[in-house]
């Protein structure tokens, strides 16, 4: 089936909304007169127009909604803590952290043998045998471990505090 | 419907301390607040809720209004934001009763034909994303301007007036297919 092209079409939205200069409009309904296309999209876009207006209305809320809004006027204001340029903040210390720990790490700083951690008990007298307990203690492992959880970390904010609300603001532009 | 001239010194007021003034501002505006909360959540204890905390937000802020816009617009926006973060956070809103579509029977002609056309147009609106939606619902509703609208929905006149003459056309041709599945059913 033949289609209008958008232009006829938006001449159709606004000779429905009284835009059209008297010129303008006349030759459009003589145009509609002799066009069956025409006439059947302006009928498609008149019971449009018709239902939206007859659906369009204010709204009226509860009988005591101003007297809940004035019981509400000391609420606390929800404010996050972490404001973007704080998260960004952050973000930009947790890598210079990781940065300076991974330039430890490949300097060998964490490579030298470490003794392995010895707890003896406080309670330890001649009586009471309590064996010594021993843990290997590996530093490179934990400052990879610290590093590991200092990056997720760092990820974790910059989403939260920056990305985040950049892609709210975004969707709620366009919703 | 208050002057903005009124509206400034109401808020003078308020900022200097007589907060009961601003139950003025609430009544005056609580229907607007309302039906842009209501258009964007779809039920009405949700909106309301919703519309409220907005209320709220705009007293808390209210030294922070630089008066270049009108209040309306400003107070319209933190509606809109309030009420789309809400939206986030709800579950899949139930259908409330005031926007079901109840199907009578034995009436007069003329209002079985405006009900046809009105559950068919709702059903065509359902093919709409939700932008569009509420920029056509809040555009049809002569208490708002289009530049109103525009700034509550944080969009650029020109590019809102597009929208809604897209919008009407998708409509309308939405409409034509629901009527032509129709007679293929009878």
């Amino acid at each position: 089936m033949k289609k209008l092209s958008l232009e006829k079409e938006e001449q159709l939205l606004r000779y429905l909304d009284g835009e059209l200069d008297a010129q303008t409009s006349q030759s459009l309904e003589a145009e509609i007169q002799t066009s069956e296309l025409l006439s059947t999209r302006l009928e498609e876009l008149r019971i449009v127009q018709s239902v939206l207006v007859q659906k369009a209305r204010l709204e009226t809320p509860s009988k005591n909604f101003t007297l809940k809004v004035m019981g509400g006027l000391d609420a606390k204001p929800v404010t996050s803590t972490f404001t973007p340029r704080k998260g960004l903040l952050l973000f930009i210390g947790s890598i210079i952290a990781s940065g300076i720990a991974l330039a430890l790490l490949s300097a060998g700083v964490f490579d030298a043998p470490v003794a392995p951690l010895v707890l003896d008990s406080p309670l330890k007298t001649d009586w009471l045998k309590v064996p010594s307990v021993s843990i290997p203690f590996n530093g490179k492992f934990l400052v990879n471990g610290i590093l590991i959880l200092n990056l997720a970390l760092a990820f974790v904010v910059l989403d939260r505090t920056v990305l985040k609300p950049i892609f709210q603001r975004r969707l709620s532009s366009g919703i | 419907m208050i002057t903005q001239q009124e509206e400034y010194s109401l808020i003078d007021k308020i900022l200097a301390g007589d907060r009961q003034q601003y139950g003025i501002l609430v009544d005056g505006y609580k229907s607007y607040a309302f039906t842009i909360a209501f258009k964007i959540l779809g039920n009405r204890p949700e909106a309301e809720e919703a519309a409220q905390d907005a209320f709220i937000k705009a007293f808390q802020y209210l030294k922070t209004f630089n008066r270049t816009a009108k209040f309306s617009t400003w107070l319209y926006r933190i509606v809109f934001n309030t009420a789309i973060s809400y939206k986030r956070k709800s579950k899949p809103a139930f259908q409330s009763i005031e926007n079901t579509i109840v199907e009578y029977s034995g009436k007069a002609d003329k209002q079985m034909e405006s009900d046809d056309k009105q559950h068919y147009v709702s059903k065509a609106m359902e093919s709409l994303n939700e932008a569009d939606r509420l920029a056509i619902q809040l555009f049809y509703i002569k208490e708002f301007s289009l530049e109103e609208v525009a700034e509550t929905m944080g969009q650029n006149m020109n590019t809102l007036k597009v929208r809604i003459h897209r919008a009407r056309l998708r409509l309308a041709d939405e409409l034509k297919k629901l009527l032509k599945e129709e007679a293929l059913t009878l």
